[in-house]
């Protein structure tokens, strides 16, 4: 019996709660209503669907009229960059500002929008990671900035951003302020009320909730222009018959993860921590991407020079072990992270970086096998680079 | 119960790799099904390095219905290197090389392996038609198929951890196999081009690689092995030897490109019987059998893919470098191609053709 497999990915995705789950269900059967219709399974949908809007409204510490739902973290990304840069460019702002280590759907909304007219700052970030403030002021001063978009925590080495004083700098020189609190949401508080970013991006899957839901907060009187165009659900912002049952079940995913949150810390965090130590001390060189830095504790990214991402990681699969380079891609071919590059780590070194994230399915057990195997499929692949 | 042996097969989408896949699975080895990313597709699009390719998707697939775990490799960086590099840089020097023979040589047969020892597999398999035996390279069993000629530089010692299970077959038995199995990919057309040129035309390729100023792609006079301009062309990367198209007509009878001289950048055509070469000269020769041919040892050649090999002899074998005397004199030997040994079925070993020896004088200009 080959030993049970252990799924290192949270961050890439989790697996839906039960509670979740159970949540959804009645609106996959009997309560299937529109909830623009006038009829009474319209108003049972509308109902599900009004509450599920309160209850995130209060996961955020929001009004209900600020919470959008979206299919997830790449459409609200969008939403915040595109929206913010579409809708003040005709009001005399002339620039997008993001990090170099943001994920693609900020990065690559922030080219589109350079594509029609902005300037696209990109700030500078110190070895760790954490976006350098004094750039920052710098690249906001002009007063020009329609948007800036920061990463609360990032998703390739867990590196916590300092957006208040992000989200501060941007309001004082006149710029909307986005976060991609994808990461961060259930690991650390996301509250709008203590400080006033603009925009936040929560996703579902990451939390226990199904994938192709979000939500996406929006600051009452803040001006965006939407993406899509037909229907006056939400408001306008996000027409199309919303997805009630997901909403639902993402409303519920969110309770739980700020019910649990702080004990959820603990727990990843010990496990992080001593997956982290077993790892330098059996594994000569071990590289630990921002390390030092603040950190949310369910990620940890480590590289090991002399081998490379994507021998061990298939070594690791093959051994029942799920980690992963970085963000998650299409043609599953393991590119270099620009996240790394951005942050000054030698291409060697970026090239070998395993992201392991802990999460709901984790256990000390699992950081014990880890322990083990990886220096041995390290020892390895080292061994083999040496005779290549 | 046994440890089932680790195969690692290339799989590039198409039905000779998913037939080879599924013929070890049948037999019970223990298949990864690895998809190698050579090159960039789109690279129009700097954001999206990793969009999938149809052929990846297809081997994905195939891989999921054959129950085995599949992984794209990134072999870019070497490839580029390897083959695309090299590829640009020949044509610059007035050679006319083959892509495919790197690829076989460094890509699958080199860097692929290092990967299967990373996952501690005992075999590589691709699709390949031909056969391997007891160490040796075989050609495979369908004449027309045959694929020995682009695999002469394997090192010998990686041969004995190869399997190449389609080259026991006809072309005709593998879509069988193919539709029995019912493989997703068994209708799917040939492909017969290079596969970082898909439309065919390499001169894009040149244009995209070389500075707008290489000389391979200047323009240069035509002319006759006596020196007579007749005419002008627009880069002698554009050419080939035994080539006949773009060069100007009119004359009495047929001309074809007999040979290029990056440094003039003349392009010298003549008539068919001034491609005849009676022997080559080659370099970077590798060697499949031990011990291997010695001079004096006759063999049978072969200077291009599917042509019937043709008995010759080795006068000169000195280190990499090797002269062939043909017993029979052939058509357009050309510099870049390759030189491929055989006794029978087993692939001797073969080199890279550095120059042929006329059968006629060519007065160069």
């Amino acid at each position: 019996m080959p030993p049970a497999p252990i799924y290192l990915d949270h961050a890439a995705t989790t697996p839906v709660r039960p509670e979740v789950l159970e949540a959804m269900t009645p609106f996959f059967g009997p309560r299937f209503g529109n909830p623009s219709s006038t009829h009474r399974w319209g108003r049972e949908a509308r109902a599900a669907l009004d509450e599920a809007r309160e209850r995130v409204a209060q996961c955020l510490h929001a009004a209900p009229d600020e919470v959008c739902f979206t299919s997830g973290g790449t459409e609200s990304d969008n939403l915040a960059v595109l929206g913010a840069w579409r809708s003040l460019k005709a009001h005399g702002k002339r620039a997008v500002v993001t990090s170099p280590t943001e994920h693609k759907a900020v990065l690559v909304a922030a080219h589109q929008a350079a594509k029609e007219g902005a300037e696209e700052r990109i700030l500078a970030v110190v070895a760790s990671g954490a976006v350098d403030l004094a750039d920052a002021e710098a690249k906001l001063a002009p007063g020009d900035v329609a948007i800036a978009s920061v990463m609360w925590v990032n998703n390739e080495t867990g590196i916590v951003q300092p957006i208040a004083e992000l989200t501060a700098l941007a309001k004082a020189h006149g710029a909307l302020f986005h976060t991609d609190a994808v990461q961060a949401f259930g690991k650390v508080e996301v509250d709008a009320t203590r400080i006033p970013f603009d925009f936040a991006s929560v996703s579902g899957h990451k939390l226990g909730a199904p994938k192709g839901i979000g939500c996406f907060y929006i600051r009452r009187g803040t001006s965006l222009e939407p993406l899509f165009f037909g229907g006056s659900q939400d408001r306008g912002r996000r027409p199309g018959t919303e997805n009630v049952a997901m909403a639902v079940g993402l409303a519920r995913a969110m309770e739980l993860a700020i019910a649990e949150r702080e004990a959820h810390w603990r727990e990843l965090e010990a496990m992080r921590d001593a997956l982290e130590a077993a790892l330098r001390e059996r594994v000569p060189g071990l590289v630990v991407h921002s390390a030092g830095a603040a950190r949310a504790p369910h990620i940890l990214n480590v590289s090991v020079p002399g081998t490379d991402s994507e021998s061990l990681l298939m070594a690791l699969d093959l051994q029942g072990v799920a980690a992963s380079s970085g963000s998650a891609c299409q043609s599953g071919s393991v590119t270099p992270s620009h996240v790394l590059s951005a942050m000054g780590i030698p291409a060697d070194v970026a090239n070998a970086a395993v992201r392991m994230s802990f999460g709901s399915l984790s256990t000390p057990a699992d950081v014990t096998r880890v322990a083990e195997l990886f220096p041995a499929l390290v020892a390895k692949a080292r061994g083999l680079a040496g005779i290549a | 119960m046994a440890t089932r042996e680790r195969v690692l097969v290339a799989m590039s989408g198409g039905v000779d790799s998913s037939v080879a896949a599924a013929l070890l699975v049948r037999q019970g080895y223990d298949v990864i099904g690895v998809t190698m990313k050579l090159f960039h597709d789109g690279g129009d699009i700097p954001d999206r390095p990793c969009c999938s390719l149809d052929s990846v998707n297809d081997a994905r697939r195939l891989a999921e219905g054959l129950g085995i775990p599949h992984y794209v490799l990134n072999l870019q960086d070497q490839f580029g290197h390897d083959v695309l590099q090299q590829f640009v840089a020949e044509y610059a020097a007035g050679r006319t090389p083959i892509p495919c023979v790197r690829c076989n040589t460094f890509t699958k047969f080199r860097d692929l392996v290092v990967k299967a020892d990373q996952i501690d597999a005992r075999w590589v398999a691709t699709g390949h038609y031909a056969r391997i035996a007891d160490g040796q390279l075989l050609r495979g069993r369908d004449a027309d198929k045959d694929q020995t000629y682009f695999l002469w530089g394997i090192e010998r010692g990686v041969l004995s951890r190869l399997m190449m299970p389609v080259g026991s077959l006809t072309k005709a038995e593998t879509r069988a196999v193919a539709r029995e199995l019912g493989l997703l990919t068994a209708e799917k057309p040939e492909s017969q081009e290079i596969c970082f040129v898909p439309d065919g035309d390499y001169v894009k390729v040149l244009e995209r690689e070389l500075p707008a100023d290489a000389p391979a792609l200047q323009p240069g006079p035509i002319m006759k092995s006596d020196g007579t301009v007749i005419g002008e062309h627009a880069g002698f990367a554009r050419y080939t030897i035994g080539q006949r198209r773009g060069l100007p007509g009119g004359g009495s009878e047929p001309i074809f490109v007999v040979a290029l001289r990056p440094e003039t950048r003349a392009v010298i055509v003549g008539p068919r019987e001034e491609l005849l070469g009676r022997g080559l000269i080659a370099d970077e020769v590798n060697w499949l059998v031990d011990p291997a041919p010695r001079t004096g040892d006759a063999v049978q050649v072969r200077i291009r893919h599917r042509a019937t090999p043709v008995p010759g002899t080795i006068v000169r074998l000195d280190g990499g470098e090797i002269e062939i005397v043909l017993e029979e004199p052939v058509y357009a030997i050309s510099p870049g191609q390759s030189v491929v040994f055989y006794a029978d079925d087993v692939t001797l070993g073969g080199g890279v053709i550095a120059r042929s020896r006329r059968a006629l004088p060519v007065r160069a200009a």
